[in-house]
């Protein structure tokens, strides 16, 4: 079944929100286009975690080089290298 | 008690095998029926399963040699520091001198005393005797006892409060080898120093935006600093072995993940040879590998040299327990409330001193010019 853009988006918006509640931050206002080093939610372990678990949800292992902000530094970043790729 | 584990036999006209692989290392805990090794004659080769679950605690061959069908390979022991019995008769001749190893009536009740069997104990005669166990005794040192309680440790008594017993899991029998070693092995002591964090939180910040990371290299930076470090002071990457110094020839660092409930030392195996783009590249895919629970061999074992922080939960002083067979773990701690931040080492005093490791976390506060 064809992945849709903004399923993936919502999808990776709610692990955010839930790696960040963890740390005790509030992340609902994170927008699809902001850098998320750069907001302050999530340290690099959480960040980390969210790699994996995008690597594991879609199935999509990742070469170490493919982890820069080009492609996974924000929500629509994640999404658009994912299908990118899947369609690829 | 520790028992062996004996070459086997993998046909009948080869008296001795060659040992093509041996996959386990002194003080790794293997499980019953895990493959530790194969051999190997001109006809066939046949994997070694172990028949209990234990620490290995010494192996007698290495892969390339050939070995007598019935020698021991290896010891087990319920815990990591057994001691091994310095004679082991061969599983296929048991008993010594031509003769048999049934005990008599007093040697089987002093072996059931001691907790000993009969087949760890060479035979002087046609029988076992008391005499037998009290000259093997001698030879391992300890105390003659033909009376009163065993010379084993006395086992832990349950809590007079209800409750249940649960297994460790590998990782968490890993961690219980781990402490028992720093314990029992090292001559563990810690010191620290405080020190302005921000030149290397601007250093990391600088490095991160000209090469797009999306991690922050914060600590994969200072880690690789310890590195470059081990390089010129090999005395941090070594171990002491039979009261000597043992240097290793690679720095393989190994570094603490926290992976929901589970604690990881992941390890860069050869950072020795990496440059910093290098080594946080491989140090991040260790990282991700133990984050998904699926960290290969080589990355979770064979640490030299280690390094963890607990800054991510604001612990502002963390007392490492030294990884097994190192001598340096350089602990990052979070900021104190005055700005300053902490680097702490726990170190093997048997090989360091304080001034040298001082000396160290006064390098690893400096970000490279």
């Amino acid at each position: 079944m064809p992945l849709d853009r903004e399923a993936v988006k919502s999808a990776i918006r709610s692990k955010v929100i839930d790696l960040a509640k963890a740390l005790n931050i509030d992340a609902s206002g994170l927008g699809d286009a902001d850098i998320i080093p750069a907001t302050g939610y999530l340290d690099s372990t959480a960040i980390l975690e969210l790699v994996v678990w995008y690597e594991q949800t879609y199935d999509f292992p990742l070469k170490q080089e493919e982890i820069n902000i080009d492609n996974l530094g924000s929500i629509n970043a994640m999404a658009d290298f994912l299908l990118s790729r899947k369609r690829g | 008690m520790a028992s062996p584990l004996h070459i086997p036999r993998v046909n009948n006209n080869d008296d001795s095998v060659r040992i093509v692989d041996l996959g386990v290392s002194e003080g790794d805990f293997v499980t019953r029926g895990q493959i530790v090794g194969a051999v190997e004659t001109d006809k066939a080769v046949l994997d070694v399963p172990v028949e209990r679950d234990g620490y290995v605690l010494k192996i007698l061959h290495r892969a390339g040699e050939t070995a007598s069908v019935g020698s021991v390979l290896l010891w087990l022991g319920e815990i990591a520091t057994e001691r091994v019995p310095e004679q082991a008769p061969a599983a296929t001749a048991r008993g010594t001198a031509g003769g048999t190893d049934r005990p008599t009536a007093k040697a089987q009740a002093m072996l059931r005393e001691l907790g000993l069997g009969a087949n760890v104990i060479p035979a002087a005669g046609a029988r076992l005797t008391v005499a037998d166990i009290e000259a093997w005794l001698a030879t391992q040192r300890q105390p003659v006892k033909t009376a009163g309680p065993s010379p084993r440790p006395t086992p832990e008594q349950a809590p007079s409060v209800p409750g249940e017993y649960r297994d460790l899991s590998a990782e968490e029998r890993g961690m219980l080898f781990t402490v028992l070693w720093h314990r029992d092995r090292a001559a563990a002591a810690y010191l620290e120093i405080e020190y302005d964090p921000q030149p290397w939180n601007d250093y990391a910040a600088r490095y991160a935006q000209q090469n797009k990371l999306l991690l922050s290299p914060l600590l994969p930076l200072i880690a690789f600093r310890l590195v470059e470090l081990a390089k010129t002071t090999p005395r941090i990457n070594a171990t002491a072995i039979n009261d000597r110094r043992y240097e290793y020839h690679a720095v393989n660092l190994g570094f603490t993940v926290q992976a929901g409930q589970t604690l990881y030392l992941a390890v860069v195996q050869g950072a020795q040879e990496m440059n910093a783009a290098r080594f946080i590249d491989a140090l991040g895919e260790v990282q991700r590998h133990a984050m998904a629970h699926k960290l290969r061999s080589a990355e979770s074992s064979g640490a030299t040299l280690a390094f963890s922080s607990m800054a991510r939960w604001n612990v502002s002083r963390h007392i490492s327990i030294l990884a097994p067979a190192t001598s340096l773990i350089v602990s990052h701690s979070a900021s104190r409330g005055s700005g300053d931040a902490v680097l702490g080492a726990t170190y093997d005093h048997r090989l360091l001193s304080g001034f040298d490791v001082v000396q160290v976390l006064q390098a690893l506060t400096q970000p490279p010019a």
